[in-house]
């Protein structure tokens, strides 16, 4: 018995590291797939309106960066579809009546996607420059609707509405309702902008390396000035669509808004933790600062609102890594309130009339922000899919229920790791091999005027 | 017709393309594996599956789709009885993308590049093979109308029909990549070259032909339900798929390298369909149907729409892909 157990609880254990790793690595590509595009026709953009021979090729470079990382995102996704089924299939049975609606509107967008792709990479040179520049909006359309249906499904998980479950058979299925459940606008709006937040921080970051490196050409001016100018405007609705998603999670997922404020008894008139790191081997919260009544006033607009604690739900209904949550949020909360303050700085300096960063300490803070704003992106899903535990559908649907009767959990698990770390060298390798190259179109004095 | 017949046959629709298409590609690596140190095959193989390639998971994403909003009850037996086939196979699908992908890219080291190759031919083969294989157990767990009465069956997939109908995959797919690539390359006029392909498309044809008739004989030895229906409601199509593959030869020994092609297209898409018919309208197993695994009717409206969606959108996308492509190279001053 006490074995069977054990090979229970690991063949679960495996199935979620499985597709939690999958999802993790897809997401990666898929924010820059949400997020290139845009910063390519804005580019694009910027070389119809001026002629300048240095956007044009800005943005070809990062379309070749675009169709290496489309190229992996697909098939990354493709891997997530099916293991869906391979590792959730009980999971699949149960919802995949209900949100079939969002993922097959996510494939017709993937299809128009893929074709508008083709014409754009390849159509460099057999498009007039302003049809070639159109064709980009397709893709980028389409990406960000990719993006919001498989987000509405996820929203779904987390706010189930749109259906009855009758005698343990789910009737009365209105795909309408589960895919605009309570949850859709908040969490769509907080991913796509966190998305387009990374790509643009991302970018920056690469160019203020380059410049670090002693390379202050017009390229990398024009590229970190565009990118920061769009980071800085995200920033601040990034976190103000964050605090709003946080209200959705107070009225709808009370467990779930209890481990990541860290609350463990209930209170009313809670106060809001900050900092308060829950590290193994210390009684309570190290580092916490309390300020009173703020939780409550954020979470439900009124000071004196109660706020239950993690105590007060049984011990089955609370998800077990509610450390590991709060960890991630206080984690992607930091990283947002960072980029802001990184955001006003630039905005300031841009009002008294300097253009772009120059000197080493901004520098390093924005090539910081890159990979800090795409850590963001990673902790922020973990705080939403943790969270969620032990629901794989919020108070509906048990994780435990949905995996998969099949052994072997442990290979496949051995086997995609082996995979993501070999595609993830791979990715690397090709993305340096291509900004390695000469810029085209570009003659050499426009670098050189610098 | 009833709404899941008629996205049932969506779905059917949806894998057609998927099987010509990928099997045209998954063709091309075993082709290039078969290659061995010529390098003009290798052009020749490269130049004809060209940029198109990332377009193919395009039409197992949308099946996938399909299958799991309409028939999420199959979707579900499948990931279960199916687990290790299909994860073979979705590594080899990942890697022989990966693969191709940095093969095509200019200014690699020539060990590297050849290694990409091999490894590229390779997963081709793995997962032309594995997807037949499981389509193979899959027909011959839900020929029979009476069986285990739960709702998870074991799928054969490792059985002799899976064998025999994994390599039928195999070969298929290396007879399509074999004409596909005969066409250009007659069309460029290389003659040597295109030689070589037809004798490789004669090959694998008669390869297709052998193993078609050994499938249905090992049908009838192991699968009598299935056989039945391959005989009954089926026959029309098995015996137009048979005639057309035997065209494919023909037309191939003839030189008439069109016509090869657009049969061994037709075979390809006669082998499906046969297999469709003789196991409509089980999915998998015996208990699990289009209709008891369909998902609720509003559901299915919503599906349906979408792909109407899909179609309204896609067709004029793909002409305006095609237009373009077929359109001369514009001059650009830079
Ligand atoms: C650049 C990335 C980024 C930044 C700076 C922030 N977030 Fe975030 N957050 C995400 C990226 C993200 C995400 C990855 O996009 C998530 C995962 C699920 C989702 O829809 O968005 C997310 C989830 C998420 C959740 C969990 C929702 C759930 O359980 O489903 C909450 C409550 C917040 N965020 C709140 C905030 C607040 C108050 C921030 C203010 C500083 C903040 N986020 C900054
Ligand atoms: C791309 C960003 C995402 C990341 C990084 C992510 C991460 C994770 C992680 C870590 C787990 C394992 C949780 C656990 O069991 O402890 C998980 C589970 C799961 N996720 Fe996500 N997730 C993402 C988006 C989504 C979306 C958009 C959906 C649905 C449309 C989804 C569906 C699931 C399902 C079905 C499971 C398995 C059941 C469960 O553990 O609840 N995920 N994900
Ligand atoms: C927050 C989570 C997710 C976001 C934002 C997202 C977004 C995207 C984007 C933008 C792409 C296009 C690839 C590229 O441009 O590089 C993509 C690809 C793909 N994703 Fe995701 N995805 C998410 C999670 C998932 C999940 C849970 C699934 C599982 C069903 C999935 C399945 C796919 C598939 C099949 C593809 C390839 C086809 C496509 O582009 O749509 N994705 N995803």
């Amino acid at each position: 018995m006490s074995q069977f157990q054990l090979a229970a609880i690991s063949h679960l254990t495996a199935g979620r590291s499985q597709i939690g790793t999958s999802l993790s690595f897809h997401l990666f590509f898929a924010v820059l797939g949400v997020g290139l595009p845009l910063m390519m026709l804005v580019a694009e953009g910027m070389h119809l309106r001026t002629g300048d021979p240095v956007w044009r090729a800005l943005a070809r470079r990062w379309s070749k960066v675009f169709a290496v990382l489309f190229a992996v995102g697909a098939a990354s996704g493709t891997i997530i579809s099916f293991e869906l089924g391979l590792l959730f299939p009980r999971f699949m049975a149960y919802a995949g009546g209900i949100i079939g609606l969002p993922f097959s509107l996510e494939g017709a967008a993937f299809f128009l996607e893929a074709i508008f792709v083709g014409i754009y990479l390849y159509g460099w040179n057999r498009l007039s420059p302003r049809a070639h520049w159109l064709s980009g909006i397709p893709v980028a359309v389409s990406a960000v609707a990719s993006a919001f249906f498989i987000v509405t499904a996820n929203a779904w998980m987390n706010v189930p509405r749109g259906f009855q479950i009758v005698h343990g058979r789910v009737t009365h299925v209105n795909p309408l309702a589960a895919m605009f459940n309570p949850a859709w606008a908040t969490e769509t709006s907080h991913m796509v902008f966190g998305a387009y937040l990374a790509t643009a921080f991302g970018i920056a970051s690469v160019y203020a390396v380059g410049m670090l490196r002693g390379r202050r050409d017009p390229y990398h001016r024009k590229a970190i000035s565009l990118a920061l100018a769009t980071a800085a405007i995200l920033a601040p609705l990034q976190v103000g669509a964050g605090d709003l998603l946080g209200r959705t999670v107070a009225s709808h997922q009370p467990a779930t808004l209890a481990a990541i404020e860290g609350v463990t008894r209930t209170e009313p008139g809670a106060g809001l933790n900050i900092g308060g790191f829950p590290l193994p081997g210390h009684h309570g919260d190290v580092l916490n600062v309390k300020v009173p009544h703020l939780l409550s006033l954020l979470a439900f607009d009124r000071p004196g609102a109660t706020v239950r604690g993690l105590d007060s739900f049984p011990k089955a209904d609370r998800t077990p890594l509610a450390p590991y949550v709060r960890l991630a949020f206080i984690g992607m909360v930091g990283i947002g309130t960072g980029l802001v303050a990184l955001s006003l700085w630039y905005w300031l300096r841009r009002r008294r009339g300097r253009s772009g960063p120059e000197d080493r300490p901004t520098l390093m803070a924005v090539a910081a922000a890159g990979p800090a704003a795409f850590l963001a992106n990673e902790l922020g899903w973990l705080v939403s899919e943790l969270g969620r535990q032990p629901w794989t559908v919020y108070g509906v649907f048990r994780t435990s229920s949905g995996i998969t009767t099949a052994p072997g959990l442990g290979a496949t698990f051995t086997a995609f790791t082996l995979l993501y770390i070999g595609l993830s060298v791979l990715t690397v390798w090709s993305v340096r091999r291509i900004a390695s190259r000469p810029l085209e179109g570009l003659p050499s004095q426009a670098l050189a005027a610098a | 017709m009833s709404l899941p017949a008629v996205i049932a046959i969506i779905l059917g629709v949806s894998l057609t393309f998927y099987a010509i298409f990928a099997g045209a590609d998954f063709g091309a690596g075993i082709l290039d594996l078969l290659a061995g140190e010529r390098g003009s095959d290798r052009e020749a193989i490269a130049a004809t599956i060209g940029p198109l390639w990332e377009a193919n998971h395009v039409w197992l994403i949308f099946s996938i789709t399909i299958l799991f909003s309409a028939f999420p009850a199959a979707f579900s037996a499948l990931g279960t009885a199916l687990l290790a086939p299909f994860t073979v196979a979705l590594l080899a699908i990942v890697l022989r993308s990966v693969a191709l992908g940095l093969r095509a890219s200019p200014g690699g080291r020539e060990r590297s590049q050849v290694l990409l190759g091999r490894v590229f031919g390779a997963t081709s083969l793995v997962a032309a093979f594995s997807l037949g294989a499981a389509a193979g157990g899959l027909a011959q767990a839900s020929g029979a109308r009476v069986g285990a009465a739960t709702a998870v069956p074991a799928i054969p997939w490792h059985g002799l029909l899976a064998l025999v109908v994994g390599a039928l995959a195999a070969a298929l797919c290396a007879q399509l990549a074999a004409c596909f690539v005969t066409l250009t390359v007659a069309r460029l006029g290389e003659d040597r070259i295109t030689e070589r392909f037809r004798r490789r498309g004669l090959q694998s044809g008669a390869c297709v032909l052998l193993l078609s008739v050994a499938a249905v004989a090992t049908a009838g030895a192991t699968a009598p339900a299935l056989s039945d229906r391959l005989m009954g409601a089926a026959l029309p199509i098995v015996i137009a798929g048979f005639a057309i593959a035997a065209l494919s030869l023909l037309a191939l020994a003839r030189r008439w390298y069109a016509i090869a092609r657009g049969a061994t297209l037709v075979t390809a898409a006669a082998l499906l369909w046969g297999w469709f018919v003789a196991q409509a309208p089980h999915l998998v197993g015996a208990r699990v149907t289009i209709h008891t695994a369909a998902a609720t009717h509003a559901a299915l409206a919503a599906i349906a729409i979408s792909a109407g969606i899909v179609l309204l959108l896609v067709i004029p996308a793909m002409y305006l892909l095609f237009s373009i492509f077929a359109r001369p190279m514009l001059e650009v001053v830079e």
